[in-house]
């Protein structure tokens, strides 16, 4: 039974690594016919004549591993023999048929350029004993399965399942990276054969090739002149982030580097998600064991509340924990380049220390503190109405219903409800620097208020009557009823609704982006603007992380002392 | 002191239409210790809380010393009361509880601090006046919270259920102590509780209440013996009193008894005029067994308790439910007949609405 489970968790990870394999297999050929289409398109005017010289040449490069055919039209070009592609499909050409990558050639005209033929790569295969290596996930799938056989039998622990899983989940990473790797080495040497080849037969009156005639074929990636002399596919650190070079000759003594993003570099996700799969082995081993230890009633009872637990807890690990985990990693390394680059090179505490001597993240902490300071006064309001709007009655429901209305609306629709009104009388309320925050912090007031007295008006209808029937028996006036009776038993709720005030305010954003966008001259510019704009106008997603993470260590400093200041007398228990 | 006086009491609830209290008309005496008995919801709180001032009669006036306090608030009453989950502030230590009512006041910080002081050690809690109410046992808290209503020195005590969140050792030895105080203050004191025995054992007079309604006030002893209605009578000793309902019929034997019969009982009572439906009140304690056919009738044996220095037996007659409290042990069998005597001295007679037949 277990070994059975280990065996089929053993093929879901093999089959998921093989997919992505072959999805890195695919995603290589693609790329190398594109270039190899880029080059037909450099060296040949695209004509027939000119076509059929440069793919039988192409076809027969020293070097050039891949399989290749050209159609012109639907005519093969290479293999004479062949069959000529469908018509129908010359239109539309799918990116893969009949384990071939397809690629049309477009001719050099502006608008829609129509499609001269189609350039067809596929993979090349691995040749002598490399083609037989089986690659590391198939033995250790065997290992895995053998040693949760032997688990089943006594004859190993738990742990030697783990540490078998661990390593089938490796070594189909391995596979996966390797493939990764294989992948751009295979376009990074195919483009090199395909530059220098370019570089001998552009057609035209032409001394020297210069790089930006060959821009056409590394599609996007970087080619610069240098002076290496290997022409194997390396990889290398350029300005702190991986790269995969290759080194083409271009003439004699004339070389350049031709440089790609590593597609392993891409991987890491796969190494968590194959180490989950593969740990699923041991867990669903240990969970099999444990029910069959377990009376059946108590199983059921603990698959229902796992059922429960988990959207909630898949909901919590994806939206709460991962992009915690991963502002954690993006505030130590440099992502710069936008928020997908792969290249993110570790740089430490650098992104920190850029934050702190920023005098513009200074100024919008300052700005924030000051902003903040509208929380003690909402919260004295909302106090104040929810006295008054505490006792049952419909008029009082109505009204209640009243405040809180802006707390249930769209901030951006309050917002722009509040630029309006704004905007209505003789002074430029929002264009001033002297006035914008206090706007802002007057709309915060207003819809903040509704939200803290509904607390507020939970925390006084919790407040048993007779603690107030006691004290007007004692002689106390309404003032003494409310300022040594009522007050000191709100304490919690007071505190709950200070703290989180004072986090929601920290956290503002929503108002000055639409009100004021941080101006004018930085005058409302609260520190998460600050973050989103070194993040989405500067791209610099490794300092937003950063300040994102030291706001966040700021925060819990001042509510851990909101705690300590107003929580002292421990809790109130209603004796 | 001062005395208390109820004058046609009405008070009712918004919404319901229902009546807490119906025009009740009640007198305490100055120096008094009154007890308001009656089950939950019979409206003795809501009077407690009427001389209070906390709840505002439909009509009828309350008068405290033959002043009239209806509209007075509560603060100038000088009333004091002890809440039945006592009401002690959470956030307060216990000696500020108890000078909560001075220094609201006014009262000057010296002042309120040997009165507090004085009144603590009386009640034997002047150590734990730094502590606060969530530190107390149940009994210390009953304590602190008397401390803040003898504190004022007040013209009337007002007490609701005070001892009902104790256990029962505890109680007991806190009714003795209220009596004692009770005593030693000579204060006016009105006691609300839903426990007879509380009621009998404290009270120097009892007013006992049912639906809203004085059912009877008078000494202990007075109720006890003479219960006005059979709620009143059912509502004294334990067990209750039976009430066995039946009919009254004239003899060929005497003009001047009748012969009540009631399921297999057959009871004559000194009725001279009287015939119809009629119910009788017997306590278990004039009740007693016999030889089969011996008695005034037979009855089964469903249940019998041991108590030791007595034995409650349940019984069947014929029909009526009936309970005999027999002294010492007592060897019945479950589930045997026994013939039944009934002490013809102590029988109650009330009429078919339950009203007492003098």
């Amino acid at each position: 039974m277990t070994a059975a489970l280990a065996a089929i968790v053993a093929l879901a990870v093999l089959a998921a690594a093989r997919w992505e394999e072959r999805r890195l297999a695919r995603a290589g050929a693609v790329r190398i016919a594109r270039s190899t289409a880029a080059y037909f398109a450099v060296v040949t005017d695209l004509d027939l004549t000119h076509l059929f010289a440069q793919a039988r040449a192409l076809a027969t490069l020293p070097g050039w591993v891949w399989p290749v055919e050209i159609y012109h039209g639907t005519a093969p070009l290479v293999d004479a023999g062949g069959a000529p592609l469908p018509a129908a499909e010359l239109e539309r050409i799918p990116e893969w048929r009949d384990g071939a990558a397809l690629v049309p050639l477009r001719g050099r005209s502006d608008g829609a350029p129509p499609i001269l033929g189609v350039v067809a790569i596929r993979p090349a295969r691995p040749r002598g004993v490399a083609g037989l290596w089986p690659g590391w996930a198939i033995p250790a799938a065997l290992v895995a399965v053998g040693v949760a056989a032997a688990a089943a039998a006594g004859r190993r622990s738990r742990r030697d399942c783990i540490v078998a899983a661990l390593l089938l989940g490796l070594a189909a990473y391995a596979d996966v990276r390797g493939a990764a790797r294989r992948s751009t080495n295979e376009w990074l040497t195919a483009t090199r054969l395909l530059m220098q080849e370019a570089a001998t037969r552009l057609p035209g009156p032409r001394i020297r090739v210069t790089l930006s005639d060959l821009t056409p074929m590394i599609l996007g990636a970087e080619l610069v002149w240098a002076d290496s002399t290997t022409q194997q596919p390396r990889r290398a650190r350029v300005r702190g982030t991986a790269v995969a070079v290759v080194a083409a000759r271009l003439g004699s003594g004339r070389w350049a580097d031709l440089r790609t993003s590593p597609a392993e570099a891409f991987t890491g996700v796969w190494l968590v998600g194959l180490l989950g799969l593969a740990l699923l082995g041991p867990l669903g081993c240990a969970a099999l064991q444990w029910g069959q230890r377990t009376a059946p009633g108590e199983v059921r009872e603990a698959a229902t509340a796992w059922a429960f637990l988990a959207p909630a807890g898949l909901h919590l690990a994806v939206f709460s924990v991962a992009p915690m985990l991963f502002t954690l990693y993006l505030a130590v390394h440099g992502a710069s380049g936008g928020f997908l680059d792969p290249g993110r090179p570790y740089v430490g505490l650098s992104n920190l220390q850029a934050v702190v001597r920023d005098p513009l993240v200074w100024g919008s902490l300052g700005t924030t503190a000051l902003y903040a300071l509208y929380v003690p006064v909402s919260t004295a309001l909302a106090l104040a109405v929810a006295l008054v709007l505490s006792r049952p009655g419909r008029a009082a429901l109505v009204l209640r219903a009243a405040f809180v209305l802006p707390v249930m609306s769209s901030g951006v629709a309050v917002a722009l409800a509040a630029q309006s009104f704004a905007s209505l009388g003789a002074r430029d309320w929002l264009g001033s620097p002297r006035t914008a925050l206090l706007v802002v912090m007057v709309l915060s007031i207003w819809t903040q208020l509704g939200a803290q007295m509904m607390v507020f008006v939970a925390g006084l209808q919790r407040i048993p009557d007779t603690y107030l029937d006691a004290a007007r028996v004692d002689g106390a006036n309404a003032w003494q009823r409310f300022w040594r009776v009522t007050f000191p038993l709100l304490k919690p709720i007071r505190l709950f609704v200070l703290v989180t005030g004072v986090i929601g305010a920290v956290q503002m954003f929503t108002y000055v982006y639409v009100l004021t966008g941080g101006g004018p001259l930085h005058a409302t510019d609260v520190v998460m603007r600050r973050v989103f704009e070194i993040g989405w106008d500067s791209l610099e997603f490794g300092r937003a992380s950063a300040l994102s993470l030291l706001v966040f260590v700021l925060l819990l400093g001042v509510t851990a002392m909101q705690f300590k200041l107003l929580a002292r007398v421990g809790r109130v228990e209603h004796a | 002191m001062a005395s208390v006086t109820l004058r046609g009491l009405t008070v009712s609830f918004d919404g319901t239409g229902h009546a807490a209290l119906h025009d009740l008309t009640l007198e305490v005496l100055d120096g008094e210790l009154l007890v308001l008995l009656g089950p939950s919801g019979c409206g003795k709180t809501t009077a407690l809380r009427c001389i209070a001032g906390l709840e505002h009669p439909a009509a009828g006036d309350v008068l405290i010393d033959d002043r009239v306090v209806t509209r007075v608030p509560p603060a100038d009453r000088n009333v004091a009361m002890v809440f039945q989950n006592y009401a002690l502030y959470p956030h307060l230590t216990v000696g500020e509880n108890i000078g909560f009512a001075l220094e609201v006041r006014g009262t000057s910080q010296a002042d309120i601090d040997r009165r507090v002081a004085g009144v603590a050690a009386r009640l034997g809690i002047a150590e734990l006046l730094e502590r606060r109410p969530d530190q107390l046992s149940g009994g210390q808290r009953q304590r602190a919270a008397l401390a803040r209503a003898m504190v004022r020195e007040p013209a009337v005590f007002l007490l609701d259920e005070p001892l009902s969140n104790l256990d029962a050792n505890l109680r007991v030895e806190l009714r003795a102590e209220l009596v004692a105080l009770h005593r030693a203050l000579g204060a006016t004191m009105v006691y609300v509780t839903h426990d007879q025995g509380e009621a009998m054992t404290m009270g120097q007079r009892i007013a006992v209440l049912h639906e809203g309604r004085l059912r009877q006030v008078g000494t202990p002893a007075e109720v006890y013996q003479r219960p006005a209605d059979v709620f009143v009578a059912r509502s004294l000793g334990t067990p209750a009193m039976n009430i066995l309902t039946g009919r009254a019929r004239g003899t060929a034997d005497s003009a001047e008894d009748r012969m009540f019969e009631a399921g297999s009982l057959r009871i004559p009572v000194a009725l001279p005029t009287y015939e119809g439906e009629i119910q009788i009140g017997v306590r278990p304690e004039h009740v007693g067994v016999c030889a089969v056919d011996k008695g005034a009738g037979n009855g089964d044996i469903l249940i019998v308790e041991l108590l030791g220095n007595e034995t409650v037996v349940h019984l069947n007659a014929g029909g009526q439910p009936l309970i005999a409290r027999l002294p010492g042990l007592v060897d019945v069998q479950v589930g045997t007949r026994v013939g039944l005597k009934v002490d013809r001295r102590h029988l109650h007679l009330f009429d078919a609405s339950g009203m007492r037949i003098s």
